[in-house]
């Protein structure tokens, strides 16, 4: 079968001179639910930023469902539905037309973006904040606003850059139950976050990146199975100091 | 909820939707701010058009036959068109990049050409409206003409569209509200006040003469001129082929620019 993302050698260098990927390797399986762990500046969200067009990678190859994400990055794009770690969003703009405008983006019909930003609207609880401007909402709504618009053109693949930064533990609890549900309708999802707790409770496979290289990968019962479990795992691939290692595994 | 995942999606040809939503998005920016964006540009060249077209031009003879006021209302609807064209077309990607929702449309399946069309698409339409202002402005001074309205047509389309890419080269390249501003306070603004809105070349003294035929903004304005009052001072094809070689030009730089990810994907 093939992969749902392949990526191959990926290096990123920034203008600067920042290497912030460094020939990462990296496939994700489709139908999985992929935890992305690693320390702040680890390379994951540029990783993101190369895989959905943000960022263009250096060198590299990367395969969406097989298509390549550079060369043909129209139709890998369509594949893609981002919601980022930080709101990039006209402020002014209200939640539906911010949900709306991205349907029209990815081509879709105004009869059918209608019907899928009215259903998103309700499913992320929305609807009394529909003609609300962006700038005018809660943290956590803002976080539900941009998931909505992640999903408005049903994409194969669901990347999200720490979703649940900054939210409370309702709406987590909610997202967790969304997120489950959308795997088991067959969604490929890849996900950071700093909550280790939440990637074991998500993910059936585990990617931890550290100075832009993928440090450790296999399926969340091998890290969980391993000495110390998914904490120790993780900070024995991010080369943390001993005794944060021994703190965990203690 | 979902659509069956493992159906191929249909080759995507032009993204149509795509690029009619990134006008539909503009305009909706566009009209939070009317007064800047169309009610500002209208007061200033009534301010002009009334202060030196009718109380200072009542007391200059005529130019080719024309009286004064029919012969600046051009200009200065030029010079609007130019400053409508480019400030819509810098704010536009700036604040795009500034609050980096230009991220929404480099995830999306959208061509480079497709972005730079739907920019330049609601560039052209308030250069349009500002130009249709003023024409009514005009009019209600009894200065309003027209000897081709394809010809006005033209000139108002392509000048705006240079300085739509031109606005997106500046918007690419600044990295704050200040760099936004330079091209129009040291470039744009002394280029079409010495460019013919208020005189012909024969009034300039022999010496500065070179500065006219050697200015775009002249042929712009010259060009513009001659479609409303049939005034003319330079070889019309000469203007209108320099202004397609820039709209040709700017065009390859930003397909260019977009293509490289200047400003855009760094």
């Amino acid at each position: 079968m093939t992969p749902a993302v392949s990526i191959s050698h990926l290096e990123k260098v920034y203008r600067s001179g920042t290497k912030a990927v460094n020939d990462l390797s990296l496939t994700i399986q489709e139908g999985d639910f992929f935890g992305f762990l690693g320390p702040n500046g680890a390379g994951k969200s540029t990783t993101i930023h190369c895989i959905t067009g943000i960022a263009k990678p250096t060198s590299g190859k990367i395969e969406i469902f097989g298509v390549d994400a550079v060369k043909d990055y129209r139709e890998a794009r369509r594949l893609i539905g981002l919601s980022p770690q930080e709101f990039n969003v006209d402020t002014f703009a209200t939640v539906s037309q911010i949900i709306d405008w991205m349907g029209g983006y990815f081509g879709l019909r105004a009869a059918e973006r209608k019907e899928r930003v009215d259903m998103l609207i309700e499913k992320f609880d929305l609807v009394p904040h529909a003609k609300k401007q962006f700038r005018e909402l809660s943290g956590g709504l803002k976080r539900r606003v941009v998931l909505a618009r992640a999903l408005v053109h049903d994409p194969r693949l669901l990347i999200l850059d720490e979703p649940t930064a900054g939210v409370d533990v309702e709406l987590r609890r909610d997202l967790w139950r969304y997120l489950l549900e959308l795997n088991a309708e067959g969604k490929t999802i890849l996900l950071t976050s700093h909550y280790l707790e939440e990637v074991e409770r998500l993910c059936r496979t585990i990617g931890i990146i550290s100075g832009g290289k993928i440090t450790k990968q296999g399926t969340k019962a091998e890290f969980i199975g391993s000495a110390g479990g998914l904490e120790n795992a993780y900070l024995m691939a991010t080369g943390a100091e001993p005794d944060h290692i021994a703190a965990a595994g203690a | 909820m979902t659509n069956d995942n493992s159906a191929p999606l249909p080759r995507l040809g032009i993204n149509w939707i795509g690029l009619y939503t990134i006008i539909r998005r503009e305009y909706s920016r566009v009209m939070r701010v009317p007064i800047q964006a169309f009610l500002a540009p209208w007061i200033s060249a009534l301010l002009f058009i009334f202060v030196f077209g009718y109380v200072v031009g009542g007391r200059i003879s005529t130019i080719g036959g024309h009286r004064y006021i029919e012969f600046v209302l051009p200009g200065i609807l030029m010079m609007s068109v130019v400053n409508a064209a480019f400030l819509q077309s810098t704010s536009q990607i700036y604040f795009q990049r500034f609050l980096r929702y230009i991220e929404e449309t480099l995830v999306a399946p959208l061509s480079y050409v497709e972005m730079i069309i739907g920019s330049l698409a609601m560039t052209v339409f308030r250069s349009i409206v500002t130009a249709v202002g003023i024409l009514a402005i005009g009019a209600a001074f009894g200065a309003t003409s027209m000897s081709g309205i394809l010809e006005f047509l033209f000139w108002v389309t392509s000048v705006s569209i240079i300085f739509g890419l031109l606005g997106i080269i500046v918007g690419l390249w600044a990295n704050n509200f200040e760099q936004l501003t330079m091209l129009n306070v040291f470039f744009i603004a002394p280029l079409t006040f010495v460019g013919g809105v208020f005189n012909t070349v024969q009034m300039l003294p022999e010496w500065l003469r070179w500065i006219a035929w050697g200015n775009p903004f002249f042929y712009f304005i010259n060009g513009l001129r001659h479609s409303m009052i049939g005034f003319n001072e330079a070889p019309e094809p000469l203007g209108a082929l320099l202004t397609l070689a820039m709209v040709a030009i700017l065009g390859v730089v930003v397909w260019r620019l977009f293509e490289r990810g200047y400003g855009l994907r760094e």
